[in-house]
């Protein structure tokens, strides 16, 4: 708690009035401050909209829900609390042992079950359980990722399997005994050999009618499982994913669940578990590997709301076709890009509102003689780098939270459209998340490479999301395919588009002016036109190239394969359409004055970022080269418009300074000697 | 700002060489903090944070308290003669001098051979190191008066172990000295009939080092048991109740454990406790320690003066002169709530407890720029 000398002498001065001046100033230079902390919210303006509202905005629901549980981190000594320049952060450390880190993980885990955290989980139905549910997951992501994957694996990936491909009989056996955490679940799906592709997998299950029981094997080496979270260590059971081979006859892929430990940890019979090892970050959570020999589960195991096995052999299904199979069975995986999508954004949170507040109070060379050294963030250099990415980020929240009551809300006819934009938007958020860790951690120089700075570590602890449940790239070819499919049917059948969002394309071709005036490339009008066109144009090329290599004899889809340049364009122009939707549906619902002119602004940036950095407008000629020019240097217009509020818009973030770290605050007194 | 200070016999000044001591004197009335206090502190603290002669300040009590906190009477008094703007002077400056003594440079050793309550704890607390003895007793009693832990208390609540903070400020309950020395509201506990020694060694050291500060106390101080009976030791009780969402889950939880637990006190106790208690005051205190175990000290104290702004207003509930009739001035025990029930209090009456005071030329409280430092 011990304050630095010249930190008081500061506050001192301060305190005094300024007819004491001269007597402070004769105690002599030696004693005055060389560099001297003060805090933003002393330089900044007073926050020109309410913080408070613009945080219930993003954070969109329970934030009284969300504060109880930064309240339960805080308070207790499992989550490592630190006191860095008088005040209190709770920061993993990560210079424990990966074998420390899982231990401290489950520790950590027991103390939220224990509270309370995780009631109604599994067992809560309806609306408001399922959004205090992410709710509580957003802000366990935002102390820790691997604390927030351990119980996502288990709770989403093996209760969520559970819940939608068990019957009752399941529901009735797990779902309590998984919220209490009597059984630790986890969710083998994953092989060597296959990841993205699941219908490759190679496990294999066959049955025996003579015992009524499934036997599952693996075959080979590139057939065991991989990535296990909570394999390692700590689960006790799993939902296997295997092919399922009854009278010679592969019906695909189906879900099983087995126990891989007994109550003290053993691990059971016929089964094998090795370690994954260390990792580049997420060593929180013990990813292991799992073989199966002869491994033998009642018929009830299986997880039966799509198929069934009769108890003398005979393969039962509502949906004759695999394909369509399939797709019913990978349905409710959802969830895990959703939340992947989400937790993205809060980890860009986090880091730009470090580096926003340090680059408020972090001063660098003096462009005057003798003149004070200036504020990283008063360099329009500086500005260009953090702001469009805060810009962003408020884009993709908005986007964030309308895939959640997509999400939440969903019902069979959206099941198309909730792959669709979960996966693109768990590939755009969680790309956007990377890029800012590193434009963060090296806008924070040094500092950005301490652990207990965060963003650095951040890297490597979402490093992952580009590929767990579903490589990006594989993902966005998806939003393409899905495209291109709406397109061919429309087409097909002469009939408007109705789906994904391409109702744009039933009216006539948006124009956009010659000449771009500054209150047209701010106007929301343009802003859409100009993303609706380049989806348009970009779906027209993409099918017109699609269809010839067709015509040249490709099959369908190699002709799709081919395409990718263009397929990578349409994922993007059909991306940032979807969030600049959502963004001017969430500002079209507020009606706060201040708030709103914010979101204006901050909506303006959004979309020239984008119409810069994208070099299909220019490439296609969606914007002319001086069009490109002005768009530019309306950026930097923008960029001097939000500095003024960059304080602001990241105390909107809701992250209690606690979650953030010393560079944030007072970093003179964090690094002082008597800390 | 205007000076309150004719009363000046109210708080004893003495000078020894580098230090200063400042003794509340109002043995009669527990040395409860009246408004010439409040302001002469105010300055006293001002004055030593320039006078770069002075390098420790002593705060001790005359009598058997410390400080019982505010002198409420008073404001009851100024508010029955004016309006709700009367009473909320006294707050000013009791918030004003806390800030400076929490951010000012000069460290400062408080006494507290006795009672300490309520706003009496934050002029110790707030200060560098407190001593206790065998003969303190610690207690926030705001919540059965009808108001809740201000002068910053959200601030140091909210950080003491665990969810102790939450604990003390809703029940009421009292400390020893050595429990406040065992959850970290006091530095040292030195046995009274050593305090003279050291003062007299204090007087010597002519620093402001805290280190030497400390171990100069450390001479002195023992390592005092806490008694069996300590709420202390039930920490995990007080970690797994306190640490609910709400009062009403709160309560749920320590229902809970006493029907699972029926020969420990504790919870029924504690529940005792809450259930004399205003209603929204523990709406409202839960929600005030919450928000300050995020805030900075500046932004606890200016939020706290808009609480009790409202809670002088008696805009929502006028609970607090319930509170003071039945407890200071009828002195009948019998407080009637209003609202009765916790149930009855909704969220939207607390959340407008925290809401800026809708009143013409009427400002939050204006802390110096550095408010928002988030010490």
């Amino acid at each position: 708690m011990e304050k630095v000398n010249f930190r008081t002498q500061v506050l001192t001065r301060h305190l005094l009035n300024n007819d004491h001046r001269g007597t402070a100033a004769t105690a002599g230079i030696s004693t005055s401050p060389c560099l001297s902390y003060t805090p933003p919210e002393i330089s900044s303006k007073p926050f020109p909209f309410d913080v408070n509202s613009m945080r219930k905005l993003m954070d969109g629901h329970n934030i009284e829900d969300r504060d109880w549980l930064f309240n339960l981190m805080i308070q207790s000594n499992l989550f490592n609390p630190k006191l860095r320049g008088g005040k209190i952060f709770v920061v993993p450390d990560y210079n424990q042992s990966m074998e420390q880190q899982r231990e401290i993980t489950m520790k950590r885990i027991q103390y939220l079950l224990d509270h309370g955290v995780f009631e109604r989980w599994l067992t809560g139905k309806g609306f408001d359980a399922e959004m205090r549910k992410l709710a509580l997951l957003e802000v366990i992501e935002i102390f820790d990722h691997s604390l927030a994957i351990k119980i996502g694996v288990h709770f989403f990936l093996w209760g969520g399997a559970i819940l939608f491909f068990g019957t009752k009989r399941h529901h009735d056996k797990w779902l309590k005994a998984s919220e209490d955490y009597h059984i630790k679940g986890c969710f083998a799906m994953t092989e060597l050999g296959h990841g993205s592709n699941v219908r490759g997998i190679e496990t294999i299950t066959t049955y025996d009618s003579k015992t009524e029981e499934f036997v599952i094997n693996t075959p080979c080496e590139s057939a065991q499982k991989y990535w296990i979270g909570g394999a390692a260590n700590h689960a006790t059971h799993t939902v296997v994913f295997s092919q399922l081979n009854i009278d010679g006859n592969n019906q695909g892929v189906h879900a099983f669940i087995t126990q891989i430990r007994d109550a003290d940890g053993n691990i059971c019979p016929n089964i094998r578990i090795a370690d994954c090892g260390h990792k580049i970050g997420l060593n929180g959570v013990d990813n292991g590997r799992i073989w199966f020999d002869n491994v033998r589960i009642p018929r009830e195991n299986l997880l039966n709301s799509v198929a069934d096995v009769s108890a003398d052999g005979k393969y039962l299904s509502a949906i004759k076709d695999p394909d369509q199979r399939f797709g019913a069975f990978m349905a409710p995986l959802t969830s895990g890009r959703v939340t992947i999508a989400l937790s993205a954004i809060y980890s860009t949170k986090i880091s730009l509102a470090i580096a926003i507040r340090y680059s408020l109070t972090r001063r660098a060379f003096s462009i005057t003689p003798n003149g004070d050294e200036v504020l990283l963030l008063d360099y329009p250099s500086h500005q260009r780098r953090l702001l469009p990415l805060l810009a962003k980020t408020y884009a993709m929240t908005f986007a964030g939270n309308y895939l959640k009551l997509l999400y939440v809300k969903r019902t069979p006819q959206l099941i198309k459209t909730l792959h669709v934009v979960s996966s693109a938007l768990k590939a755009i958020l969680t790309w956007h998340n990377m890029r800012t860790l590193q434009e963060c951690r090296e806008a924070c120089g040094g500092q950005g490479l301490k652990t207990e700075n965060r963003i650095g570590q951040l890297k490597g602890e979402f490093d992952v999301q580009s590929t767990f449940e579903g490589d990006n790239n594989v993902l966005m070819q998806q939003v393409s395919k899905a495209m291109l499919a709406e397109y061919v049917a429309a087409k097909r059948r002469n009939k408007p588009f109705k789906d994904l969002g391409l109702e744009h394309m039933n009216k006539s071709c948006p124009v956009i002016p010659s000449r771009l005036t500054n209150s047209t490339l701010r106007s929301a009008q343009f802003q859409i036109d100009i993303f609706c066109l380049r989806e348009r144009d970009l779906l027209n090329r993409f099918a017109i190239e699609v269809s010839e290599n067709q015509a040249q004899g490709e099959s369908k889809e190699s002709a799709f394969i081919v395409g990718y340049q263009l397929a990578e364009d349409l994922g993007r122009a059909y991306s940032d359409r979807l969030i600049l939707q959502t963004f001017i549906e969430a500002e079209n619902n507020v009606t706060d004055t201040p708030l709103k002119e914010m979101l204006g602004l901050i909506r303006s940036m959004y979309v020239l970022v984008s119409l810069d950095e994208d070099v299909a407008f220019l490439r296609y000629g969606y914007l002319t080269v001086e069009a490109a020019a002005t768009v530019r240097k309306e950026i930097v217009k923008l960029c001097a418009e939000i500095r003024p509020h960059a304080l602001s818009l990241v105390s909107s973030f809701g992250i209690p300074d606690a979650f953030l770290s010393p560079i944030a605050f007072d970093w003179v007194a964090a690094n002082s000697w008597s800390n | 700002m205007a000076s309150y200070s004719t009363a000046n016999d109210q708080i004893l000044i003495e000078e020894k060489s580098s230090v200063r001591k400042f003794t509340l004197n109002r043995p009669k009335q527990l040395n409860v903090l009246s408004l010439a206090m409040g302001s002469r502190f105010w300055e006293l603290y001002s004055e030593c944070a320039k006078d770069s002669s002075v390098k420790l300040i002593i705060v001790k009590g005359k009598g058997r308290a410390f400080c019982a906190g505010g002198d409420v009477a008073e404001v009851i008094r100024d508010i029955s003669q004016g309006n709700w703007r009367a009473g909320t002077l006294h707050y000013k400056y009791g918030f004003m001098m806390n800030y400076l003594l929490k951010i000012h440079n000069k460290p400062q050793v408080a006494f507290i051979n006795g009672i300490v309550m309520g706003g009496g704890s934050s002029v110790s607390i707030n200060g560098r190191f407190q001593v206790v003895t065998e003969n303190t007793v610690f207690a926030m009693p705001e919540t059965a008066l009808g108001s809740f832990p201000d002068l910053s208390a959200s601030y140091y609540l909210s950080r003491l172990p665990g969810f102790f903070g939450e604990y003390l400020g809703l029940t009421g309950a009292r400390l020893s000295g050595a429990e406040m020395l065992a959850c970290g509201l006091a530095t040292h506990f030195v046995p009274s009939e050593k305090l003279s020694l050291l003062e007299e060694a204090l007087e010597k050291i002519d620093t402001s080092d805290p280190f030497v500060i400390s171990s100069t106390i450390n001479k002195f101080s023992e390592v005092p048991n806490l008694k069996e009976k300590s709420a202390y030791h039930k920490l995990d009780i007080i970690n797994k109740c306190f640490s609910q969402r709400t009062i009403e889950e709160i309560i749920a939880a320590l229902e809970r454990e006493a029907a699972e637990n029926k020969e420990d006190w504790f919870s029924n106790f504690s529940i005792k406790l809450m259930k004399k208690a205003s209603p929204t005051s523990l709406k409202i205190t839960l929600r005030s320690i919450r928000e300050g175990r995020y805030q900075g000290i500046g932004q606890c104290i200016v939020r706290e003066f808009r609480m009790i702004c409202h809670v002088l207003r008696g805009d929502i509930s006028t609970d607090f002169y319930e509170g003071c009739r039945a407890i200071l001035l009828d002195k009948d025990g019998n407080p009637k709530w209003e609202p009765s029930k916790i149930e009855l209090v909704t969220d939207e009456m607390v959340d407008r407890y925290f809401t800026k005071i809708d009143e013409d030329d009427w400002d939050d409280l204006v802390l110096p720029a550095f408010a928002f430092s988030k010490l």
